[in-house]
């Protein structure tokens, strides 16, 4: 099919326009969003598909909005033999006209038209390609579903079996290329058999059917059968009881004969036995008689027995109190050997203590003395220490207030040099001896000899009898004069606080008191030396006085010869001594108590015999009294009396019943007690047989009632007829099923080998397009739905879903694009492209134009038509016709520049061909 | 003295070819025309009691075969008592070997005793019965399925010469031995021992149930099979009859009456051509009482996939027009062979004509693959819807 031109009027947005396309390559429609291209293939849609009379919901969404004026569109179309003008009109005095232009001029309108476009597209299009070519807006560029197209598949068919091959010069669609046919086919096929094998709908209904019409007609036959078996079993039940009856009367007589003979036996049997019980009883009697007799010869016996039982108990008893005499004696003598042993054990062991305690007196003696000398030494050391502690406890001075002296001292001596230093000097000089007082004093002067005097303070001079001269200081001199005496009193009295008379004194008492404290520190060393390991003196004392008592406790025996290792020696030998003596002793004590044991065995021995002499002896009495009793109550002889008697009476007893049984015997009884029970228990079988045949002859005539009613051979021919239905019904279902079977198996094994055909020369195609894009190192892998299912790019396999989005439009596109340029020129169908390859790179855009071009390169290839938008995409698509798309509005919106814009063609092409566009200018239709 | 002969009239038959319904319905006929066959062999027996009333006969004997089986419903029973109780002549029942005198004889059953008609009896005795004053019919009735001797035979040898003025009829059930010469069998009737019978005035007549069709002795033709009054089966000749004797020590003198309203055709036909369908639709069509005829096919020849298919649709059609058509498998030689023009008209190209090819091939009458064969009919069907 191509498409030449298309118009729309009222069509949604779009007054009036008309697309001229080209007949050959790629048409690019392009236009702003809303401008109405994809109105343009929605027309197309339908204009093939809905009537004018449809009121379908995308023809009423085409009607314009505020216009009443119905949508329209016109197509002119050639495909196969056919060109035509088609136009239809919607909702507003709707319309279908058809202009037939070829091969032969013919005009038809109404549904006559429609059906007639209808029958051409169907003969000469696929419509299923027609879509499945279609790339819609806003949809991603998947895959094509291309594998059940009638035209790829007749395209595909031929690259792949040659020009001779079959299906070429099919003229028009191919209906059993179609899978339409292996879907009835299967269809048929799951009338009988789910997809896993099992059966299904009308073979298993006719399966359980006839296994059902089986198992009833078996429980019919079984019943019938029964029956007939009851029918003969009634008949062999009758004869059986006729002979059993006649039987059971006959054996009746020959029992009565019987019975009367057993009854005269039975009384003899009586007699027999009442002789049995006699002679058994007697046997009895004879027995205990013996047995008394017995009793009295074992209890004389006993008698005897128990008296020398008592005679030895008696000896054994005297035997033993020999022994026991003998024991105690034993027993005696090692008691006194053991008091003697004890006695020799303590003398030496108080022996030993002596020695031991002159050891120790001697040790205590040298002790006391040392004690005595440190005693002395401590008085005269604490003696010592007294009078220095007296001393120290009398000296007042100490070292700080002696310090403190020696300042107040240095004071004065410094106060005194001032004075000195800056007081009046009165010289004196004497040019002869003089003798003159001063303040006093007498002071001769030598002659020549000066002498300085200082004044401080007020000083006379005299010259006795010649002259007085009192010298005063100035007021500064005897300020000085003041400090020096200040300083003096307070010396004086720092020294009369501490009760000495100076500095000296002072000194002197301070050295006393050092010396003490000296002295004092010596004698506490010397105690401390002399009271180690006591507290104190007093301890020391203590001490000193308990070895003195001790010692005076003591005998004075020995005092003064301490010769301590001789007397180490005495008391060892001593202990030795006491340790021997303590063993054999300990020895002694053993063998007494070994005596003492075995004197008590004696004791519980003789004890014991005792007890049993005396349990003999009464034994034995009690025995005697017995036999005197029971010789008493019975004497020996008449008990030897009645064993007799009563033995004779028992074996006359027993041969009078071995007299009456043997009479019986003769009679033979046995055999006439067998016949009698064997003739009563065949008549009680006989009985039994009647019973149980008339109860079987009840059953089976009761079980016929009760057949007659269940109308058995009504039921079985029923069943039979049924089976016999059921089992033609099944053999047809089954015939039917394999045969559903064969055939879709035959169909889908020949498609699918041809479609394993088809995928080479569809692959050669796609891959020849997709090389363009991807470069030479593509190659594809392509499913026998011919869906590519994985690409191979530089040695790498990526499966398709697995791709970006960008790789699968592109390989999408090829595939298409594949598909148009494969399929044979009168069965191709224009590929529609609205807005694809939003996904695609610039560099890609660029390769893909080749790839259009090369698709719709050959002579015949089909149309390609894209709408687009953003028309740099397809830019470089060397073959396009280019038909741009302005706003077609209705005169009463349309602006001028739009319309300058929609007029102009495309660069290079003149106006009215092939990719112009009329905006056409006419009046509003009425209406 | 004039009375009615019949045999065999098989009520509670049915015919598997008349229809069947699920067993788990069983009880009484299955099917519509089943059920119209059951009525049909009731209506005899009304048919056949209105002939006696009409005629005046003494009585009407029925020779064996009352009933199909003793183990029949017991509305098989009811309605054969309505049928009975339709006439005043009276009935004499003998039983047969579908239904002998057993312990399950239905002819003694409590529900038959208790509907039976007055003017009934049954013959389950063996010996002579005085039916009516100067009359005596001799019973020979079945006792068991299978008898070890002829009792008709054992019967005669009992008799002496009837007394004067006295007619006698023999009543039983067999085949005679020149009908059906079985040496194996020893229930067989020894035919020399009836003529015998019938040449010393023992009895004066020989009424016989057993054989379908009815049938009379060349020698002697007072020994007679009356027939089933209702056709049960193709094979039988002439059925639907019943026989109105008139007897007398001589002769008898026998009208024939037909009761019987079914026909059960077999027809044979070669089918080669379409001519040869045509000529078997026409056959078909030109059959009267439809609805009372079961039509037995047995057919022989080779078909065309299309040809086969227009004999089915042909079969379908009349199918159900009749009570019953079938084919008897077992006796046809019917081949579907696909034809080139088969292959044409189905007009395949591509993978199916390769597919269709392969199916031909296996279908052609020397591979015998009947599946082949089926799936090319499928696939006609499919192709042309
Ligand atoms: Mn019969």
């Amino acid at each position: 099919m191509r498409l030449h031109r298309v118009r729309l009027r009222d069509f949604r947005g779009v007054h009036d326009r008309e697309v001229v396309l080209a007949e050959h390559g790629v048409t690019v429609l392009q236009g702003d969003n809303e401008v109405g291209k994809t109105s343009t293939v929605a027309a197309l849609d339908l204009l093939f598909d809905a009537a004018d009379s449809s009121r379908r919901a995308d023809i009423r969404h085409a009607q314009p909005a505020g216009v009443d004026a119905g949508p329209e569109v016109e197509a002119e179309v050639s495909t196969g033999p056919y060109r035509f003008v088609y136009r239809k009109r919607w909702l507003r005095r709707p319309s279908t006209e058809l202009d037939l232009l070829e091969p032969t001029r013919q005009q038809l309108t109404g549904a006559e038209a429609h059906a007639r476009v209808t029958a051409i597209l169907d003969e000469t299009m696929d419509r299923v390609l027609w879509r499945a070519l279609r790339v819609e807006q806003h949809t991603a560029v998947g895959q094509a579903d291309l594998g059940g197209q009638d035209a790829l598949t007749r395209a595909l068919d031929r690259a792949a079996s040659g020009p001779t091959g079959p299906g070429t010069g099919a003229g028009r669609p191919d209906p059993a290329a179609d899978d339409g046919l292996v879907a009835r086919a299967v269809d048929e096929l799951r009338r009988y058999r789910t997809p896993s094998g099992r059966a299904t709908g009308e073979l298993r209904a006719a399966e359980v059917r006839r296994a059902e019409a089986e198992a009833e007609h078996e429980r019919c036959r079984a019943a019938l059968e029964a029956v007939e078996r009851d029918v003969v079993a009634r008949d062999r039940l009758d004869a059986e009881l006729a002979g059993v009856r006649a039987r059971r009367r006959a054996h009746g007589d020959e029992v009565a004969a019987l019975e009367d003979r057993w009854a005269a036996l039975q009384s003899r049997l009586r007699e027999v036995d009442a002789a049995r019980g006699r002679a058994v009883l007697a046997r009895e009697r004879a027995t205990s008689a013996r047995e008394r007799r017995e009793a009295r010869d074992a209890l004389v016996a006993a008698v005897d027995a128990d008296a020398a039982t008592a005679a030895e108990t008696a000896a054994a008893l005297a035997v033993h109190e020999a022994e026991h005499v003998a024991a105690r004696d034993v027993r005696d003598a090692r008691r006194a050997a053991d008091a003697a042993a004890r006695a020799e054990a303590t003398a030496a062991r108080r022996a030993a203590d002596a020695a031991t305690r002159a050891v120790g007196a001697a040790r205590d003696r040298a002790e006391l003395a040392d004690l005595a000398e440190r005693l002395r030494r401590v008085a005269d050391a604490e003696a010592g220490l007294a009078a220095a502690e007296r001393v120290l406890a009398g000296a007042s001075v100490d070292h700080d207030a002696l310090a403190e002296l020696e300042d107040l001292a240095r004071d004065l001596l410094r106060a005194e040099a001032a004075r000195d230093a800056a007081a009046a000097r009165v010289e004196l000089s004497a040019p002869g001896a003089l003798t003159l007082v001063v303040d006093g004093e007498e002071l001769t002067l030598a002659p020549g000899e000066t002498r300085t005097l200082p004044v401080a303070g007020s000083r006379a001079l005299s010259v006795p009898g010649v002259l007085d001269v009192r010298v005063r200081p100035g007021l500064d001199e005897a300020g000085r004069d003041d400090a020096v005496r200040e300083r003096a009193r307070e010396l004086a009295e720092a020294c009369e606080d501490l009760g000495v008379a100076d500095l000296e004194a002072a000194r002197a008492a301070r050295r006393a008191a050092d010396d003490a404290a000296r002295r004092a520190g010596e004698h506490r060393s010397a105690l401390a030396r002399e009271l180690v390991g006591h507290a104190d003196a007093a301890a020391l004392r203590a001490a000193h006085d308990a070895v003195r008592d001790r010692l005076e406790g003591l005998d004075a025996a020995g005092a003064g010869d301490d010769d301590l290792a001789a007397l180490r020696a005495a008391a060892d030998a001593a202990r030795t001594a006491a340790e021997d003596a303590a063993v054999r002793a300990d020895e002694a004590d053993a063998a007494c108590r070994a005596a003492e044991d075995a004197v008590r065995d004696a004791d519980t021995r003789a004890a014991v015999l005792a007890e049993r002499a005396a349990d003999a002896r009464h034994a034995h009495a009690r025995r005697v009294e017995e036999l005197r009793a029971a010789r008493a109550d019975e004497p020996d002889e008449a008990l030897g009396e009645a064993e007799t008697a009563r033995r004779d009476r028992a074996r006359d007893a027993e041969r009078e019943h071995e007299a009456l049984a043997a009479a019986l015997a003769d009679d033979d009884p046995d055999t006439v007690e067998a016949r009698v029970v064997n003739a009563r228990g065949v008549a009680e079988r006989l009985a039994g047989e009647v019973a149980r045949l008339e109860r079987e002859h009840a059953e089976t005539t009761g079980r016929l009632q009760a057949a007659g009613h269940q109308g058995w051979h009504d039921q079985l021919a029923a069943a039979e007829a049924e089976l016999d239905a059921a089992g033609r019904e099944h053999d047809a279902v089954t015939r039917r099923a394999a045969a559903a079977r064969r055939l879709h198996d035959a169909l889908t094994r020949h498609r699918d080998r041809v479609r394993r055909s088809y995928v080479a020369p569809f692959r050669a195609q796609v891959e020849r397009l997709a090389r363009i894009v991807f470069g030479p190192s593509l190659s594809l892998e392509i499913d026998e739905e011919l869906r590519i299912t994985h690409r191979t790019l530089d040695g790498t396999t990526v499966a398709f879903g697995a791709l970006s989005s960008g790789a699968q439009e592109q390989l999408g596109l090829c595939a298409r694009l594949a598909c148009a340029a494969l399929v044979d020129p009168a069965d191709g169908v224009p590929v529609v492209i609205d807005d694809a390859l939003g996904h695609t790179d610039p560099e890609r855009l660029a390769r893909l134009g080749a790839v259009f071009t090369a698709a719709t390169a050959a002579a015949g290839a089909a149309q390609v038509v894209v709408l687009t938008c953003t028309p740099e995409r397809y830019h470089g698509i060397g073959a396009a016709t280019v038909v741009p798309l302005a706003p077609s509005r209705r005169p009463a919106e349309r602006g001028a520049p739009v319309r300058d814009e929609a007029l102009r063609p495309a660069d290079d092409l003149p106006a009215a061909a092939p990719g112009t566009v009329l905006d056409l200018p006419r009046a509003p239709r009425a209406g | 003295m004039r009375f009615v002969h019949t045999a065999d009239w098989q009520l509670g038959m049915t015919r598997r070819y008349l229809g069947a319904r699920p067993a788990k319905e069983a009880g009484g006929p299955t099917g519509e025309a089943q059920a119209r066959f059951a009525g049909a062999r009731l209506d005899a027996v009304r048919a056949l009691g209105r002939i006696a009333d009409d005629a005046g006969a003494a009585f009407v004997l029925v020779c064996g075969d009352v009933f199909e089986s003793n183990l029949v419903g017991p509305d098989v029973v009811a309605r054969a008592c309505e049928a009975l109780a339709s006439f005043r002549t009276p009935v004499l029942l003998l039983p047969g070997n579908h239904d002998p005198a057993d312990a399950a004889c239905v002819l003694r059953r409590p529900d038959f005793a208790r509907r039976c008609p007055p003017h009934v009896t049954v013959l389950d005795t063996p010996g002579v019965h005085e039916v009516a004053p100067g009359v005596e019919v001799v019973a020979a009735p079945w006792r068991s399925k299978h008898p070890l001797t002829d009792l008709v035979g054992e019967q005669l040898a009992a008799l002496s010469p009837a007394p004067r003025g006295t007619l006698r009829v023999l009543a039983g059930h067999g085949e005679l031995d020149v009908l059906d010469p079985d040496d194996d069998e020893p229930a067989r009737i020894r035919r020399d021992g009836v003529l015998a019978a019938l040449r010393d005035g023992r009895v004066h007549y020989v009424a016989l149930g057993d054989r379908h069709s009815a049938w009379a002795d060349a020698v002697d033709d007072r020994i007679r099979h009356a027939g089933t009054p209702e056709v049960t089966d193709f094979d039988e000749v002439d059925p639907g009859h019943v026989l109105v004797v008139d007897l007398d020590e001589h002769a008898a003198r026998v009208r024939t009456e037909t009761v019987g309203r079914w026909r059960f055709v077999r027809h044979d036909a070669a089918l080669d051509t379409d001519d040869d369908l045509d000529a078997l639709d026409v056959w078909l069509a030109a059959r009267p009482d439809k609805e009372r005829t079961a039509v037995r096919l047995v057919l022989r020849g080779t078909l065309s996939l299309r040809q086969r298919t227009r004999l089915d649709d042909l079969l379908a059609g009349h199918g159900h027009a009749y009570a019953s058509v079938e084919v008897l498998e077992p006796h046809s030689d019917l081949a579907t062979v696909p034809d080139d023009a088969d292959l044409d008209a189905l007009d395949l190209h591509g993978f199916a004509a390769d597919a269709a090819a392969e199916l031909f091939a296996a279908a052609a009458p020397e591979q015998g693959d009947a599946e082949a064969r089926d799936a090319l009919r499928l696939l006609h069907r499919l192709v042309t819807p």
